[in-house]
């Protein structure tokens, strides 16, 4: 028997397997008996994504690390007893330029927040079961006319702006504030945001839905906007103030939050004009830019080290401030990619009030009816949202209509999910004890999917709207709010005029009785009087 | 030629590709296996004809391998195969002098049982302790379990206790013992390897690999990624997955359908990567045992084990099961030693209540079949020798023990196993069925061929490892690309269907 060792043959099929299976990229994407394959990519590994879309990654919830991780950060570092104390290094870098002008607060009527127009109002449900609710805590803050915060994240559905720069815009006319709020330093891709102008360079950024190109030492680093980017030297943003809506021009705050493990040097310059050089020293905490000025532009530059940007927030005033954190294709669990100790920490920064979830568009199939597990992957997101953002109150929104094309008679038809996870939705938030508002119940207020398709509010496809969609759904929600408000104030109101109302009569009863003890202590007097007289 | 073009990024990533990542670990169905492969093929046949440089180079190949599966953990690999590599000459040499070894076995064994405990374990105590006195209690982070560490521990053990028992002489080289722990193809999910079986082909100066056993490795490969990438894959996420989440209606025929749809998806799973496992190996030149053998055709439990997974109950067989005694101390012993080896079986797949009783009921089971041997005089051990009817029978009943037991296993927790079996009592109706085929119409299909594909007797398989031996080199190429290209695009379909991601064989969590 001839024994032949033929290893040989191993190689060389392996090899033929490595080519062939690479060469099956040139079969294009086709579609047969119904099924549409796609282009199958061997080298995917290798190839930057551009799209964006077609990683999916699921992230799952851990709750027990994450409560570990807030519990590390709340322990002192424990610090030896030494002569000198060593200088805390800064969290926060002040420049002052000039002093935002003090707004004085006025006292909100009820007549002037609510709704106007006869187009029935969405109501929030508000589940919680405290004495005063968190949403409640939130509307009392709107009422006293404080700063107030707000982090609306969402999918695709938000991005560039749609919706919440109306939502913005609305609640700044109403209750102040200026300023477009939270916006990143760099994305990995080409987005455009009309309320806000920015251009970048030099950036190396990073997406949260792509853990796998994200460098391992980065993974924990993300906030709940979802990028990073990572800048050497002469990486540079500059971000600048649009007129696009009537409150965003000029602002008086700007500030940049970044991570510097390391030491570094970065220089910020305002409106193009002065310019001032911040040494950060290295530390694992988040680090915040603070600047007061006039501002039309920032930009932000680093000149020496390595520095992790995640952007910059452009606001004025006393009032509303709304940072659209979108995410594309994200169904929400891009939450749990997050850093519970970023998160937290640009929280104690910013404090945030409200923390918006818009999420569930791209989880629909057609007529899907059962969303048991994305109702408790929900539940684990308010959950990790409450304990990143633990002084806000939490707003679940429900999923927005959508239609499909019917193959069969090319007609649209009602995708056949949007209740059933609407209320899946809501289950999880009335679970949670947060407060819920069904988008598609306010896009029916307008004639539903359709009716936005026609008016040129929503693009073809039925599912994304456009703008001019966004500015009727953020009317819907701002008017939501608005009834909430106008509750409170008219309760306020009332309250005050029937403590008016007591105090008039117990003036009047006062009156009465001092009147009353005058006129006998004029008849004794008279007595006294004619009894002297008599004498 | 555009697909082609790549980007001047492509070093850093493929930099960061080599690194170990928890969150794409390297198994054989990945496409970088396939590269890995292939750039470890060129050093293979290079150092075909020298056995130490070949077996090093095997085994640096193995360690980078079981790197990019489970990172630092390679680290643990080294220790236990260093310190069973020492004790396996020190209790060889005891035993040589006519002194005892006892110590020594059980110092290894203590070691590596403790190992496996910390890491199966400790989450689950650390949970009970904390439920008890109140969370933080204990201040403990949930442990990763390395991957495939219950099969290099339970190798490990086999080597040293077999030396002890003299079955086995020493391995002269520690790179030799490292080469039997950590092969490659086998380290993920098994199957287990006894050195008695495989030192001789570790030390043999010639890597042969006939033209049949490579048809027989392709067609091992090919049949398990058909089986584990497509069936067990789409099953799992097309139907049973959403089934037992409840998404499918509270129908008792879908919770049945469910529970044979999960039986098959385990097999398919659990088998398919076996399978390819045992081919990567072959065409690499080294035999593997075989890990199942048809399990659901199976007329008796006691003819299941021998099919399932039969690697591992041939260890629990050999160092539980006769370690405690097997069946020489007595019949009630034997019942008894029979019921521990399989709770402890079932203890070792997690630590918890289902699997607690899913051990209980495979040890009741099989302790009642040997009762049942011994007072009904005609009754058969396997199915071959029963007469066709009742085999039959004896199968229909056998494969339901097994799905049910699978349910048991599957369950969260023993509420959803009591809420599955009401539905099925009182739920059924026929008029689910119209559902059932209409919404997972895919899915039916695929249960109705995999089972088929089960029923298939021994001989069709033989018969086709002959032709696609016949086949020779193209063609094999074409049935491996055609393949590997349907694996992709079922990938890509589940992908878009479920939004999740393909993850790990189901057994991995073991």
């Amino acid at each position: 028997m001839k024994r032949k060792s033929c290893t040989s043959r191993m190689l060389w099929f392996t090899l033929a397997v490595v080519v062939g299976t690479v060469g099956l990229g040139f079969i294009p994407p086709f579609e047969l008996w119904g099924m549409s394959f796609a282009r199958v990519d061997m080298l995917s590994d290798l190839r930057a994504d551009i799209a964006g879309e077609d990683v999916v990654v699921e992230y799952e919830a851990d709750i027990e690390r994450l409560e570990q991780e807030l519990a590390a950060m709340d322990v002192e570092p424990a610090v030896d007893v030494i002569d000198t104390l060593p200088e805390p290094i800064p969290v926060r870098y002040d420049w002052i330029v000039q002093q935002e002008p003090e707004v004085k607060r006025r006292v909100l009527r009820s007549d002037e927040v609510a709704p106007t127009g006869n187009r029935r109002v969405v109501p929030i449900e508000d589940f919680d079961t405290l004495a005063v609710t968190r949403y409640e805590r939130f509307i009392e803050k709107l009422a006293n006319m404080e700063d107030v915060r707000i982090a609306f994240m969402g999918d695709s559905f938000v991005e560039g702006d749609i919706l919440t720069s109306d939502l913005r815009s609305e609640l700044q006319m109403l209750l102040g504030g200026r300023g477009v709020g939270f916006v990143a330093c760099d994305i990995p891709f080409a987005t455009v945001r009309k309320s806000v102008k920015r251009t970048s360079s030099g950036w190396t950024s990073y997406s949260v839905m792509k853990p796998k190109s994200t460098p391992e030492a980065l993974r924990d680093k993300y906030f709940v906007s979802g990028y990073l980017a990572e800048g050497r030297s002469g990486a540079t943003t500059r971000w600048a103030s649009t007129d696009a809506f009537e409150t965003l021009d000029s602002c008086s705050r700007a500030r940049v939050l970044l991570y510097s493990r390391d030491t570094s040097r970065l220089l910020v310059e305002i409106n193009d004009t002065l310019s001032r050089e911040f040494e950060i020293a290295g530390d694992g905490h988040v680090r915040e830019i603070y600047v007061e000025a006039p501002i039309d532009a920032l930009r932000v530059k680093v000149l020496e080290g390595t520095v992790l940007c995640y952007g910059a927030s452009l606001e004025g005033g006393r009032g509303i401030t709304v940072d659209n954190f979108s995410v594309r294709s994200n169904n929400g669990h891009a939450i749990f990619g997050t850093g519970a100790t970023i998160n937290r920490q640009i929280d104690e920064m910013l404090g945030y009030d409200l923390v918006v979830l818009q999420y569930g568009l791209n989880i629909m199939q057609p007529g899907q009816r059962a969303f048991s597990r994305y109702r408790d992957q929900l539940r684990d997101m308010i959950a990790y949202a409450e304990r990143c953002f633990p002084d806000a109150a939490i707003l679940v929104l429900g999923v927005s209509d959508r239609w499909i094309k019917n193959e069969e008679s090319g007609e649209y038809e009602p995708i056949g999910s949007v209740d059933a996870l609407t209320s899946y939705q809501r289950a999880a938030a009335d679970s949670t004890h947060v407060a819920f508002w069904s988008t598609s119940e306010a896009m029916a207020s307008y004639g539903g999917m359709p009716q936005f398709v026609a008016n040129g509010w929503a693009a073809k496809d039925y599912t994304h709207i456009n703008f001019a969609g966004g500015r009727r759904v953020a009317e819907s929600l701002s008017r939501a709010l608005r009834a909430s408000l106008a509750e409170l104030l008219a309760e306020r109101e009332a309250e005050a005029a029937r403590l008016e109302q007591e105090a008039r009569r117990r003036e009047m009863e006062y009156q009465m009785l001092i009147d009353r003890n005058v006129d006998a202590a004029t008849t004794l007097l008279d007595t006294l009087t004619v009894d002297e007289n008599e004498k | 030629m555009e697909f082609l073009a790549l980007d001047n990024g492509v070093l850093e990533r493929i930099v960061s590709l080599l690194c170990f990542d928890a969150m794409s670990p390297l198994t054989l169905t990945t496409g970088f296996f396939l590269f890995a492969f292939l750039v470890f093929g060129v050093g293979y046949v290079a150092l075909c004809r020298c056995v130490n440089l070949r077996n090093i180079y095997v085994v640096l190949f193995s360690l980078y391998f079981y790197y990019k599966l489970s990172g630092i953990y390679v680290l643990l690999l080294l220790a236990v195969a260093l310190g069973d590599y020492l004790i396996g000459r020190r209790v060889a040499r005891r035993r040589e002098r006519g002194r005892g070894t006892r110590g020594w076995v059980a110092l290894s064994v203590t070691i590596n049982v403790a190992i496996l405990a910390y890491f199966k374990a400790t989450d689950f105590f650390v949970g009970v302790v904390n439920d008890l006195y109140g969370s933080g209690t204990l201040d403990w982070e949930s442990v990763v379990v390395p991957a495939g560490v219950s099969f290099f521990v339970f190798q490990s053990i086999a080597y040293v206790v077999d030396i002890s028992r003299g079955v086995i002489s020493p391995l002269g080289r520690f790179t030799d013992y490292l080469f039997l722990l950590s092969f490659f193809p086998k380290m993920f999910l098994g199957p287990l390897v006894r050195a008695k079986d495989f030192i001789s082909q570790i030390e043999a100066r010639d890597v042969v690999v006939t033209r049949e056993d490579f048809g027989r490795g392709i067609t091992l490969i090919v049949g398990g990624l058909v089986k584990y990438a497509i069936i067990a894959k789409a099953l799992g996420l097309l139907f049973v997955a959403p089934a037992f989440a409840g998404e499918l209606g509270d129908g008792g025929l879908v919770a049945l359908m469910a529970i044979y749809g999960f039986t098959l998806q385990i097999y398919c799973d659990f088998s398919g990567y076996s399978d390819i496992a045992v081919g990567v190996a072959l065409i690499m030149g080294f035999r593997l045992p075989d890990n199942f053998d048809a399990p659901y055709k199976s007329a008796t439990i006691t003819e299941f084990w021998r099919r399932w997974h039969i690697s591992l109950s041939s260890w629990l067989r050999d160092y539980l099961y006769i370690s405690l005694g097997g069946n020489r101390k007595g019949r009630l012993r034997t019942y008894l030693n029979l019921f521990l080896t399989m709770l402890l079986g079932g203890l070792w797949h997690g630590v918890g209540m289902t699997f607690i009783a899913w051990g209980v009921l495979h040890g009741v089971a099989l302790a009642l079949h040997k009762v049942w041997l011994e007072v009904v005089p005609r009754a058969k051990r396997f199915g071959s020798e029963m007469k066709p009817l009742w085999r039959m029978v004896a199968t229909t009943f056998t494969f339901n023990l097994v799905a049910f037991g699978w349910l048991l296993f599957t369950a969260e927790d023993m509420t959803q196993v009591g809420d599955m079996l009401h539905r099925i009592a009182n739920n059924s109706s026929l008029a689910e069925m119209d559902a059932l085929l209409s919404g997972s119409g895919v899915a039916m299909v695929l249960m109705v061929v995999g089972y088929a594909m089960h029923a298939l007797p021994k001989s069709f398989s033989l018969g086709i490892q002959r032709v696609v031996t016949r086949l020779g080199f193209v063609g094999q190429l074409v049935i491996v690309v055609a393949v590997i290209w349907m694996v992709m695009q079922c990938n890509a379909m589940l992908a878009a269907e479920s939004g999740v991601a393909t993850g790990l064989p189901m057994y991995a969590a073991f």
